[in-house]
């Protein structure tokens, strides 16, 4: 039992482990993405995304609260003047008293008096309780503001004012403001908007009264209803203006929301009369030219982009009362925190399909599935009235995805690369085999074999030896290959470990070596030898194998050409801040015993080769101040000075 | 060399063998009446031995168990070997093994170790062996012929004899000359010697006998 919470402890330690080191990247992005979100970087795309997302949803039925009375062009033309005098204004109001609605609204401004006709509606607007016209509170650029009508309550008053978002979007719906006392007659300086004005009234009628909110008291509610203020921070929102008392506006989707008449219609009598009767009735101007409209991307519609203004005062009012009473959701956001935590779960997600997942299309797949249900469960969550971020978690997602499958791509091209650079080292270390090994021995048997005939026995010794060595070549090869990149394999017995000192590993291969059966080595008497610690730490184990090939070649080399070497000296340490490896015998030597030019060997070009990789110098000479002899030498800067290990 | 520990040694003896291990303490307690010898049996009953009792000379099996329950390996007594001479470079050690030429392996370690170092072959007459423990308690080298190729000598071991036998210096001016330690110069004796197959006769200066194998080799005119 306490081996398995062991084991578990030990996989947890080592997963968080992988974690500290992989994922950093990944809670880099998470951390960037977060910032750039505080920063308000991301909040025009959390917008456009919202808007998105809400012109996504599935059609509503038409809400028949609301009926928008709009004048359109056809009806301008017909007045034959615009703005539409008050009289029509005045005769519209009493036609539609006839069927009894339950409120009016008239969203025109009538700040002044528009002949022929305006003591009808001074009339209209003193009679009529159920009336409600709009002015405008807040200043415009020039400092503006557009009074009510005259002869209006304060309480059938509402404010048409609309609060843009940057991009010069509408999203949200103002619901109450103070206005500055100074500028304002009034002595209550509190407004409430057109849209709250009507959405109160019409409540009223059906027994609910606006009061404060008890979750948050600067809150406007409706019995259970509560309207939630945003606040700076709200949702996709950084530094929003909160001024006065705003709702976020869940739009009504679909392409006919509310039914909409002309003004024709309702004078020619065609609107039926229930339609009218206890409900909302809005009039407004529904012609381009008279320029009432307002940006939206979140409303379908012929038009996308532009809607009228009164059709923006039907949704804001219509989010309130179909919330009150049919319970449709408002929108609502999280609180910051929450936000947070959403965004960092799905950067976490993003990571660990690389940990999941090793191949890079999986990866892919992964991300496409997790990007389609991310989506997929915030628009559900909208659905449902919640406003949760959507772009900075696509982001991390992606983002941390996508940089992994980069991270593997390349990894892949990596390993791909180092296959190829790998045969390539089997295809040298192959030969190196063969050279270094049986073809020392044949060369030491054919250069016996001109000196003196060999005895048969002897010959079948020294081609057993060879066969030997031949069938040691693909083991001694396969080992270095499959498993041992770190150490040499000499012998199937003989196995250096590459990673200990190298003064070490030399000292064996030259152990090694001169056990060899080689014609010279016959002939030895003394060996001298150095083996001091080297600074090869900057060496790679391919170089240091290099060097261990290198000290096995001039070896055999010895063993083969010295002929009648007495004494050999073999040096390994550290000469005036420069590694030396060298080999000096005093046998006949190569030059002098072949007598002619040589190619150079394989031995010759391996040796080159490794001091050009270590930025050394090679050379081979025979030793003219000796009567004979030749020293081979490898030397090459060491990086550091260090004597620890002093034999 | 130390009185006392010549007097008193500690000693661990490791073989997993019960009654080799009784014969050889027997062989000590006669030759080292007062001296502490303790036993293991395994290469980690060793280690845990030699830290706590901290011996002066460890008696070494090649083949012996890794722990109690494993089976007898020459390549544990080799790793083991390997491990005391890196850990403890000034202790004293006899090896007691059939095959010495397991040993070549280590020829690296052992030429740098600085405490004695001895083999002795199981077969060997008891009181031959006591007389390899005694070397090894003086910290000479005695290694067999079959671990070495012919005459293989390192340069400062040529140097020495030549600043010894040619110059006629003494190993403090040979010291000096080498800008090594004294007991270094006295290390590089032992393993000359050693490389030389020159050890201690009773009635025979050792260092003469030196001098007479390295004119008889060529190593000095």
């Amino acid at each position: 039992m306490r081996q398995v919470r062991q084991k578990i402890r030990d996989k947890c330690k080592r997963e968080a482990a992988i974690w500290r080191v992989r994922a950093l990247p990944g809670f880099i992005v998470v951390a960037l993405i977060i910032g750039l979100r505080f920063m308000g970087q991301l909040q025009f795309f959390e917008r456009l995304a919202l808007d998105y997302l809400l012109r996504l949803r599935p059609s509503e039925p038409v809400d028949e609260r609301i009926l928008i009375v709009g004048i359109n062009e056809a009806d301008i033309q017909r007045i034959g003047t615009y703005p539409i005098p008050d009289r029509h204004i005045a005769a519209l109001f009493t036609t539609l008293q006839s069927y009894d609605p339950a409120v009016i609204g008239l969203d025109i401004y009538r700040d002044l008096p528009i002949e022929p006709g305006h003591s009808e509606l001074v009339q209209a607007f003193s009679q009529m309780e159920n009336l409600i016209a709009i002015e405008k509170v807040l200043s415009d650029r020039s400092g503006f503001t557009v009074n009510p009508p005259q002869g209006l309550a304060p309480k059938q008053v509402g404010f048409a004012d609309a609060v843009l978002d940057s991009d010069g979007r509408l999203r949200r719906s103002l619901l109450g403001t103070s206005v500055d006392a100074d500028t304002s007659n009034d002595t209550d300086n509190y407004k409430f908007s057109f849209t709250i004005r009507l959405a109160e009234t019409y409540l009223a009628s059906q027994g609910i009264t606006l009061e404060n909110g008890i979750r948050d008291p600067d809150a406007m509610r409706f019995g259970s209803t509560e309207l939630n203020r945003v606040s700076p921070n709200s949702g996709g929102y950084v530094g929003a203006d909160d001024g006065g008392n705003q709702v976020l506006l869940n739009f009504r989707s679909g392409l006919a929301p509310f039914r909409i008449v002309s003004l024709e219609d309702v004078t020619e009598g065609r609107v039926p009369e229930a339609w009218i009767r206890d409900r909302i009735v809005l009039i407004g101007i529904t012609a381009l030219s008279a320029k009432d409209v307002i940006n939206s991307a979140a409303i379908d519609g012929v038009n996308p982009g532009l809607v009228y203004g009164v059709e923006i005062q039907a949704h804001a009012i219509s989010q309130i009362t179909s919330a009150v009473l049919d319970g449709r959701p408002l929108l609502k956001t999280w609180s910051d925190g929450w936000e947070y935590v959403w965004i960092l779960v799905w950067g976490l997600l993003g990571i660990s399909l690389g940990r999941i997942f090793t191949s890079p299309l999986k990866i892919l797949l992964g991300l496409a599935v997790s990007c389609v249900t991310l989506t997929g469960v915030c628009y559900s969550l909208l659905l449902i009235g919640w406003w949760v971020p959507i772009v900075p978690t696509l982001l991390v997602l992606v983002l941390n995805g996508t940089g992994l499958t980069a991270l593997l791509f390349y990894r892949y091209q990596q390993d791909l690369k180092s296959k190829i650079q790998d045969r390539q080292l089997i295809i040298d270390r192959t030969f190196d085999s063969i050279h270094n090994g049986p073809l020392q021995t044949l060369a030491g048997i054919l250069r016996t074999v001109q000196e003196r005939p060999l005895s048969p026995e002897q010959l079948y010794l020294d081609l057993k030896c060879l066969n030997q060595e031949l069938r040691d070549v693909y083991e001694s090869v396969l080992g270095e290959i499959s498993t041992q990149r770190d150490s040499i394999i000499l012998s199937p017995e003989l196995k250096l470990d590459l990673t200990r000192p190298t003064h070490e590993i030399l000292d064996e291969i030259y152990t090694y070596t001169l056990a060899r059966d080689l014609p010279c080595f016959k002939t030895l008497k003394l060996k001298v030898t150095t083996f001091k610690q080297i600074d090869t730490r900057p060496l790679t184990l391919e170089q240091k194998r290099g060097l261990c090939r290198f000290l096995e070649e001039a070896l055999c080399n010895v063993g083969k050409h010295a002929v009648g070497v007495t004494r050999i000296d073999v040096i390994c340490k550290q000469e005036q801040n420069q590694n030396v490896i060298r080999v000096i015998d005093n046998g006949v030597g190569i030059d002098s015993s072949s007598g002619t030019a040589k190619t150079e060997g394989r031995g010759t070009q391996q040796a080159r080769e490794l001091a050009r990789q270590l930025n050394g110098t090679f050379q081979r000479l025979s030793l003219i101040d000796t009567s004979s002899g030749t020293m081979c030498e490898l030397r090459w800067a060491a990086v550091a000075v260090r004597m620890k290990d002093e034999g | 060399m130390n009185q006392s520990i010549q007097a008193m040694p500690k000693i661990l003896v490791i073989d997993d063998h019960e009654s080799v291990l009784t014969g050889t303490v027997s062989g000590l307690r006669q030759q080292y009446p007062q001296a502490e010898i303790v036993t293991a049996q395994t290469a980690e009953g060793a280690q845990q031995q030699i830290e706590r009792t901290q011996p002066d000379l460890v008696m070494v099996d090649l083949s012996i168990p890794q722990a109690a329950v494993e089976s007898a390996q020459t390549n544990t007594g080799i790793e083991l070997l390997k491990t005391l001479m890196q850990q403890y470079p000034t202790l004293n050690i006899v090896v007691q093994s059939a095959y010495a030429k397991a040993l070549a392996r280590l020829k690296h370690e052992i030429n740098n170790h600085e405490g004695g170092f001895t083999v002795a072959d199981k077969s060997l007459p008891l009181k031959e062996m006591l007389a390899r423990v005694e070397w090894a308690l003086q910290g000479l080298v005695y290694t067999p012929k079959e671990m070495r190729t012919g005459l293989e000598m390192k340069h400062e071991w040529l140097e020495v004899l030549k600043l010894a036998f040619q110059e006629g210096l003494q190993d403090k001016a040979i010291a000096e000359r080498m800008q090594v330690g004294e007991r270094t110069v006295r290390h590089y004796w032992t393993q000359l010697q050693d490389a030389l197959s020159v050890y201690p006769q009773p009635g025979k200066n050792i260092r003469i006998q030196t001098e007479m194998r390295a004119r008889e080799e060529g190593l000095i005119d």
